[in-house]
């Protein structure tokens, strides 16, 4: 008996040792290609598509995720209160949600309640670290709001032009081009400053994101364009204030972020003036609007903790019709037009034994994590650290076809100046122009087919 | 990798048989489909659309009470603004189980119901000469105006505003706090009309030619993940904030010591979500749709619901004192919400993404 248990034990291992032998992607019979987030996909097509939690983790860490909900809803104030305490002396808005609704993407005015554009501001050359370098009496972010007696820096003016064109089977576009202008200088301004508007963006899958090993990223990466594509991914390197070392950029529109912590800790003290013990100094300090307060932190360690762990579990959706002929077709398109040399479909999340939910995860996010020449058109021309004036981070697709019904109507690109999906293809340039070329000549039925895919991510 | 295959190969089992039994269940079909229908319409005509309407009618009545007072001010006409201000709340609190469409997409909320409130900058506005016209607060932060803006001013610190302490700027700003109030919930009600954003029609077209609601699945999902979402909002952030720091200034509605109302209410709303009722008249509710499938889960839900709204009453005195003196009613009450809320955000979920297929 126990022999023929052994040779049974013996065959299974044979067996599922000849499992490991096959090759590590899932086989196509096993393979789901709605879960864009892999075991972290949600089955949500509302307009809270985007503020779903991880469903697949311990109590303790669902509370951690609620605190960070709270907080990442919750207005801040001005000094002394008893809760959410420390809001300005300069901010952008009052709390986190009043950019990124429903966890979206944002509206792109800027000085509304309901704004979710900011302005980032530099002049030319490089701080100590390689990073863009502060305005005086400015820093690197314009605050188009203060707290009540304080002078916000500036007002911020957006106005466009609008311009039309035609695809190749005739059908009309109209782009339209952002002029960013500055008046209400509460002090006279360097002449030499650059702008960079950045409108916020969606929250979701960035657990995921953080969790790619580096080396995938850089094997994604042709600075010298060895393979003759015309694509020159580069990774963009950047400091991190969390760990005071430099590290590998991946989130921000131009990538000039590496990790979670260090993005939220700036959001906080950037377009909330809150401090943390991270970034402990107040936005306006050094200038007449700094409050003089000895309240830093404002911001305990727990709760930014909590709003981290927030941004870090927050499901990606599930794709919608995939076994659609237009969808199918769509995809071949896309795959065609060579547009997944840049939106690149799939990574594998590294192995984390402390944090299962986001460990060795197949997904779908559509980004390479690479910053691209997108071409004049597109450009702040705001240099990065290691990203140009034309260089624009691949933004990952995944969620791309709930934007209208999260935040109606959708807006695209880094400030929001697309209204429509064809209106984000045609601004592509650069590196990306033979596939914009390539999508202006598809044919009526192969351009919606193409659509269809992408409202389908 | 091999765990991976698990939930595709249960999921691709439960697919086979489904698609098995199919044919012979046409007609059980076109019923679920009929009764699904019904429940979306009533949802949109007998609850949603008659609670933001309610939400109006009340928000007129605080305005012309706040006319009053400013007009004549007596503490009698003091206290039936404040008055006016809880039955304000009560609708608004309630639509609250059901916060998706165009109250979140349009900011309506934070616009209306943003806390904590700007104790400081308020002060400041007050106590300056800047313009309080209703177009000047409309630049103000949100922090700065709603219910509980206006909420500062009638009820002040520990709610022991007198009439006579209330200033002249007091009274332009509150005039203007409570007009403006009324315009939101007037663009809320008009977001939903026929006449104007017309999201009634998303949702009674919902899986038939709306452009939001792509299948009537999704309208339910929807709809209980917000009846979840108020459910732990209740528990574990409004009560919960305060009784952990043993603060009552970090209630939401700590001036009016109208929490409890306010927590009621939230809860209420999920009932009137569930059961689609609203003022006293009854509609086609969601309940139907799980009692035709699955009795004991509809009882065990009402139940719930029951017992989570009755349990408030064992708090016995203000929520800001409760968090002191009844900490143990009070983390009764919490319990009791936490179980309604498994059961929303488990079974119900569950339930109706098992059986809403459309």
């Amino acid at each position: 008996m126990r022999k023929i248990k052994v040779i049974g034990i013996l065959l299974a291992l044979m067996i599922l040792m000849v499992q490991c032998q096959k090759s590590s992607t899932l086989p196509a019979e096993d393979y789901d290609d709605r879960l864009s987030g892999g075991l972290e996909t949600v089955f949500n097509a509302t307009s809270h598509a985007f503020s779903q939690m991880f469903t697949n983790m311990g109590i303790y860490d669902e509370h951690v995720h609620s605190v960070g909900d709270d907080v990442f809803s919750r207005s801040f104030v001005t000094a002394p209160a008893p809760i959410n305490s420390g809001l300005g002396a300069l901010y952008n808005n009052v709390s986190c949600i009043s950019c990124h609704h429903n966890d979206g993407i944002g509206l792109p005015t800027a000085g509304e309640s309901q704004s979710s554009l900011l302005v980032r501001i530099s002049q030319p050359g490089t701080d100590a670290n390689g990073g863009p370098l502060a305005v005086p009496g400015y820093g690197l972010q314009l605050q188009d709001k203060a707290i009540f007696g304080k002078l916000p820096e500036c007002k911020v003016n957006i106005s466009y032009t609008y311009t039309t064109a035609t695809l190749d089977d005739g059908t009309p576009y109209e782009l339209r081009t952002p002029t960013y202008t500055l008046s209400n200088l509460y002090t006279p301004i360097a002449t030499n400053y650059m702008l960079s508007p950045r409108l916020a963006p969606p929250m979701i899958g960035l657990g995921l994101l953080e969790a790619i090993p580096e080396s995938q990223i850089v094997a994604g990466a042709d600075p010298s364009d060895a393979n003759n594509d015309g694509i020159k991914g580069r990774a963009n390197y950047v400091y991190d204030a969390n760990t005071k070392t430099k590290m590998i950029g991946r989130f921000g529109w131009k990538a000039n972020t590496a990790t979670i912590i260090t993005q939220i800790v700036t959001a906080f003290n950037q377009d909330m003036g809150l401090t943390t013990s991270i970034l402990p100094v107040e936005s306006s300090f050094g200038q007449p609007q700094y409050d003089g307060l000895k309240d830093d932190p404002e911001v305990a360690d727990t709760i930014v903790n909590a709003v981290k762990f927030y941004a870090q579990t927050l499901c990606v959706p599930a794709r919608r019709n995939t076994t659609d002929i237009a969808v199918k077709r769509g995809e071949q398109l896309f795959a065609l037009g060579k547009c997944v040399n840049c939106h690149k479909q799939t990574f594998t999340t590294a192995v984390d034994v402390t944090r299962p939910y986001l460990s060795s995860q197949v997904i779908h996010p559509y980004t390479d994590m690479l910053v691209h020449d997108m071409g004049p058109g597109l450009a702040d021309n705001r240099p990065d650290y290691l990203a140009g004036g034309q260089d624009w981070r691949t933004a990952p697709l995944w969620g791309l076809g709930l934007y209208e019904t999260i935040n109606s109507p959708g807006y695209y690109l880094h400030d929001g100046r697309a209204r429509t999906l064809i209106e984000a293809i045609m601004w592509h340039g650069g590196e990306a122009e033979s596939s914009k070329a390539y999508f202006s000549h598809l044919s009526t039925a192969d351009r919606n087919a193409m659509l269809t895919f992408l409202k389908s991510l | 990798m091999k765990h991976k295959l698990l939930p595709v190969l249960i999921g691709a089992s439960i697919f086979a048989l489904t698609s098995c039994s199919k044919s012979n269940k046409d007609d059980v079909q076109t019923n679920d489909a009929a009764l699904e229908v019904k429940v979306i319409t009533d949802f949109a005509n007998v609850l949603a659309n008659p609670d933001y309407v309610d939400l109006q009618t009340k928000a007129a009545i605080l305005n012309t009470s706040v006319a009053t007072f400013v007009a004549t001010p007596t503490d009698a006409n003091l206290l039936a603004a404040q008055t006016a201000w809880k039955n304000t709340r009560a609708p608004w609190e309630a639509c609250e189980g059901f916060l998706f469409g165009p109250v979140e997409d349009n900011n309506y909320d934070p616009t209306m119901d943003s806390w904590p409130v700007d104790k400081n900058e308020l002060d400041a506005l007050l106590a300056s000469n800047n313009p309080l016209g209703v177009s000047d607060i409309s630049s103000l932060s949100e922090t700065q105006k709603g219910f509980h803006a206006i909420e500062y001013i009638i009820f002040g610190l520990g709610g022991t505003q007198k009439a006579a302490n209330i200033t002249a700027r007091q009274k332009t700003y509150l005039t203007s706090l409570t007009q403006s109030l009324y315009n939101t919930t007037q663009q809320l009600v008009n977001s939903w009309a026929a006449s104007g954003g017309n999201y009634t029609k998303q949702v009674t077209t919902a899986g038939s030619g709306s452009t939001t609601f792509a299948t009537r699945q999704a309208l339910f999902v929807a709809l209980v993940g917000s009846m979840a979402d108020i459910c732990d909002e209740v528990s574990a952030s409004k009560m919960q904030t305060p009784l952990l720091a043993q603060d009552s200034l970090q209630d939401e509605s700590a001036f009016s010591h109208n929490s409890i109302a306010d927590f009621k209410n939230n809860i209420t709303g999920i009932y009137n979500a569930y059961m689609c009722t609203y003022n006293g008249a009854t509609g086609t509710g969601l309940n139907q749709i799980v009692a035709a499938k699955n009795a004991s889960l509809d009882l065990k839900l009402q139940t719930q619901m029951k017992a989570a709204i009755a349990s408030f009453s064992t708090i016995t005195t203000t929520y800001e004192k409760a968090i002191y003196t009844q900490q143990s009613q009070v983390k009764a009450v919490q319990a009791t919400i936490n179980t309604l809320h498994d059961s929303l955000d488990g079974d119900l979920k569950t339930f109706v993404t098992t059986n809403i297929k459309d």
